[in-house]
């Protein structure tokens, strides 16, 4: 594996609903290595997604501390939290989030210039990501004429898209069959070790465990150990 | 560059449409309106700004043109003896009956003179000549009238105060504020058909000697005439103006007529833009979570304001451009300046960014979390 591209040590995070106070994370210390995939697993209300959150710079933590790409992240700092997505991360939503009235390529296209790439450099990065996930051949496409399996790859093509260290994808396979859910994980681990992504996936898919490199799991807003995992799989 | 907001505005057609539609409505109930409205205060104005004379003698608080009053005659005489002013002349304009071949009665504005073609009065001639009506009861009358009074041909005869006139020739134009005919007679011939207008007249058109001070003949003017009132032309019309504004209600009511206007245009701009805003906060909220900061969605929807702003703002001014020949065919005078068009185009695209002003309260609050949520 190669240098770290996440590192969050010590994370909590508590919502407050007017005298209700719900501490969601506990201190979750969790790494991601460039290259590495890792798989984060755990049943709903578990901490997960709100730790995507924080991993990808949506919501600060309550304690703790993150660093992305190297860079310590200023947690209430909008602004900074902003340039840090903008700059270091990509995101793949289960359900796309593609923008209806945009192609495929300007789907890319877009995301690109909203990070600040613009005219040719912004189309030449877009043709260059989707050739990359195979759809050189459905660029003027818009997401209504395509399939599952190809709106999640146009969302891939956009996370990679300026080359962000840090991928985060949440539960990316949950809409699609078994056979293009395994096409989209091949597709993630080839990420991960041809471009030394650092991947971190939120899924329930038991697929995503047979490619990943490392499975956390997280339980109450505490990461599970393995052992802890295993004797509950038994 | 992608624009998200240019295709997220013609991705929705139809509430595209309904959008330009309500600006496009907006743009030519404020054109059209306004238009008709200076149409009509042009009306009210179009025998000062027509006539040859620099000032205008009037008796004494006489509110507009139309509604003249009484003073001698003779005050025409000190008039010409003011230096700096190379001629001046007595005007009758009166409210006379005019009686139809339907045996209906009409009102007519009647202007007289003794001469004219020295005032260029009346200054778009159809048919006959001013001279004309020296020769007996004749009078020159405006094709506008034929709305009034019905179709009417040069050679034909009508009865103004009980005396029979023959119509001598037609004239252009020359429709006052009211809607009420000008009807051209010689001086004399008016005074002999109202008792109040013998020995009298209702102004002085003055004509300045080349190179006279105007600002010193009307002082003079002032101080000669002290029963009257002394104005320049550009006084005169804008006093006659604006009694028609202020004391008819009329600037209230047209005031209210844009503001409906522009009422409409923001409720309809508004609701389209918010609810598209809002079915499109999914995507907004992906904006953020890939980066983008709120101004980023402002401008999205800013960009779409101003799309349908353009693009409302050329469909309605088309229409009431084109509406224009049809509206004159009614004698219906809509006057659209290139000025006051740019200043709608201007307040449209003010009203259009107003009301995605709405919107933008509604998406500023974006969780991007929210993507995580199916």
């Amino acid at each position: 594996m190669g240098s770290r591209v996440m590192a969050v040590e010590g994370v909590t995070k508590v919502f407050e609903e007017g005298r209700q106070r719900i501490e969601v994370l506990k201190g979750i210390t969790l790494e991601v290595a460039a290259g590495e995939l890792v798989a984060l697993e755990g049943p709903s209300g578990s901490g997960k997604t709100t730790l995507l959150s924080i991993v990808g710079c949506i919501l600060s933590p309550s304690a703790g501390s993150l660093e992305i790409a190297g860079t310590r992240v200023r947690r209430s700092d909008e602004a900074s939290l902003r340039e840090t997505r903008r700059r270091s991360i990509g995101f793949v939503f289960q359900q796309y989030n593609l923008f209806p009235a945009l192609g495929a390529l300007e789907n890319v296209e877009y995301s690109l210039n909203v990070r600040g790439v613009r005219g040719r450099a912004a189309r030449d990065e877009a043709l260059r990501v989707l050739e990359r996930v195979g759809l050189g051949d459905r660029l003027h496409f818009l997401p209504r004429d395509l399939s599952g399996g190809q709106k999640q790859r146009v969302a891939i093509a956009r996370a990679l898209a300026g080359s962000p260290p840090l991928l985060l994808a949440d539960e990316p396979t949950a809409n699609l069959d078994t056979a293009v859910g395994a096409q989209v994980l091949d597709l993630f681990r080839q990420l991960a070790k041809s471009e030394g992504k650092g991947l971190l996936v939120v899924t329930h898919d038991p697929q995503v465990r047979k490619v990943a490199d490392r499975v956390v799991g997280i339980r109450d807003g505490r990461l599970v150990e393995p052992g802890e995992r295993a004797a509950e799989a038994a | 560059m992608v624009s998200l907001a240019r295709r997220n505005l013609f991705h929705d057609r139809l509430r595209f449409v309904v959008t330009v539609a309500g600006v496009a409505f907006a743009v030519t109930l404020v054109l059209v309106q306004v238009g008709l409205f200076l149409g009509l205060l042009d009306k009210a104005t179009v025998t000062i700004r027509n006539a040859d004379a620099e000032v205008w003698v009037t008796s004494r608080n006489t509110p507009n043109v139309d509604f003249a009053h009484t003073f001698p005659e003779t005050n025409v005489l000190r008039a010409r003896s003011v230096p700096g002013v190379a001629r001046a002349d007595n005007l009758i304009v009166a409210f006379m009956n005019i009686q139809l071949p339907s045996g209906a009665t009409e009102g007519a504005l009647v202007y007289a003179l003794e001469d004219f073609r020295r005032w260029n009065l009346p200054w778009r001639v159809s048919a006959g000549q001013p001279a004309d009506l020296k020769r007996g009861y004749a009078l020159l009358m405006d094709r506008s009238a034929e709305l009034r009074y019905g179709r009417f041909a040069v050679g034909e005869y009508r009865e103004i105060q009980g005396r029979r006139f023959r119509i001598a020739g037609t004239t252009e134009d020359a429709a006052s504020f009211t809607t009420t005919p000008i009807v051209f007679m010689d001086y004399r011939t008016a005074q002999e058909l109202q008792e109040q207008l013998r020995g009298s007249t209702n102004y002085i058109l003055v004509k300045l000697a080349p190179g006279a001070d105007a600002g010193a003949v009307v002082a003079q003017l002032r101080r000669r005439l002290p029963y009257n009132d002394v104005f320049t032309r550009e006084e005169w019309a804008r006093r006659s103006r604006d009694y028609w504004v202020q004391s008819t209600g009329l600037g209230m009511s047209m005031g209210v007529t844009v503001f409906l206007g522009v009422l409409v245009g923001i409720v309809i701009v508004a609701q389209t833009l918010y609810t598209s805003a809002v079915e499109h906060i999914k995507e907004f909220g992906t904006v953020k979570a890939i980066g983008g900061s709120n101004l980023d969605i402002y401008r999205i929807l800013g960009e779409q304001a101003v799309i349908a702003a353009v693009i409302g703002f050329a469909l309605g001014a088309a229409l009431s451009y084109a509406a224009r020949p049809a509206m004159a065919g009614l004698h219906l005078n809509v006057l659209i300046s290139p000025a006051f068009t740019g200043v709608v185009f201007v307040g449209t695209v003010a009203m259009c960014l107003g009301a995605a002003l709405f919107s933008f309260r509604r998406v500023a609050g974006i969780d991007p979390a929210l993507v995580f949520r199916a």
